[in-house]
């Protein structure tokens, strides 16, 4: 559960973030990546990586609770639930968390407000990550059985 | 709605502005290719070519976005 943010809405409302938030995740699942604020873009990073979640659980509920949320106003966007359901979910199938990756870059022209993109980590897992993570696990029982010893 | 009565003179629209500074940006230092350059930090950087045209914005070895 992602921890809930402090301060005003986005957009003035509860009822205009939340459409704030479904635009832009609906956007994120169609293009894998979006350019916008960085407060936006933090904001956004939960909320979209809870709907993954449940693309990767992958029944019937959880295919209409996102639906809900993204394809609710817009029956176009039934396609972009698809999409998420069929293409993304399954790339996400070794990840545990952490669907997104949020870059900065820089200040925009204009109102000098500090932009970001965020997009889908769409990369399998590297093997790199697990290799080390068994090495250090192997390490530790080493260590207990030594210490026993 | 509350309006100012009288004229706010120079010195005292002066005075106000003397208080505006800016402040330097915190930046680190690499090397690249045997050259210093000092940059933003946790910020994507503008690759350029040889002749100084500006190709995109990488950070961390990725291609982030198009300048």
């Amino acid at each position: 559960m992602p921890t809930p943010t402090k301060g005003p809405r986005l957009g003035g409302s509860a009822a205009h973030e939340r459409l704030i938030f479904a635009n832009m995740s609906a956007q994120l699942f169609e293009n894998k990546k979006i350019t916008t604020t960085l407060t936006r873009a933090k904001r956004l990073r939960p909320h979209a990586e809870r709907l993954i979640t449940f693309a990767k659980r992958g029944d019937l509920a959880s295919r209409r609770r996102v639906q809900s949320v993204i394809a609710s106003r817009s029956r176009t966007n039934k396609s972009i639930v698809h999409e998420l359901f069929e293409n993304i979910a399954p790339a996400m199938a070794d990840r545990n968390g952490g669907y997104t990756r949020i870059t900065k870059i820089g200040n925009r022209k204009g109102d000098n407000a500090p932009m970001a993109v965020i997009e889908l980590v769409m990369e399998p897992v590297s093997p790199k990550q697990a290799v080390v993570k068994e090495a250090t696990k192997a390490a530790e029982k080493a260590a207990e059985a030594t210490e026993e010893a | 709605m509350a309006v100012p009565k009288r004229k706010m003179s120079r010195a005292n629209t002066r005075a106000r502005r003397s208080q505006w500074k800016a402040t330097a940006p915190n930046l680190v230092k690499t090397v690249e290719n045997g050259r210093v350059t000092y940059s933003l930090p946790h910020q994507a950087k503008v690759v350029t070519d040889s002749a100084g045209t500006e190709l995109f914005l990488e950070y961390k070895g990725r291609k982030v976005a198009d300048v």
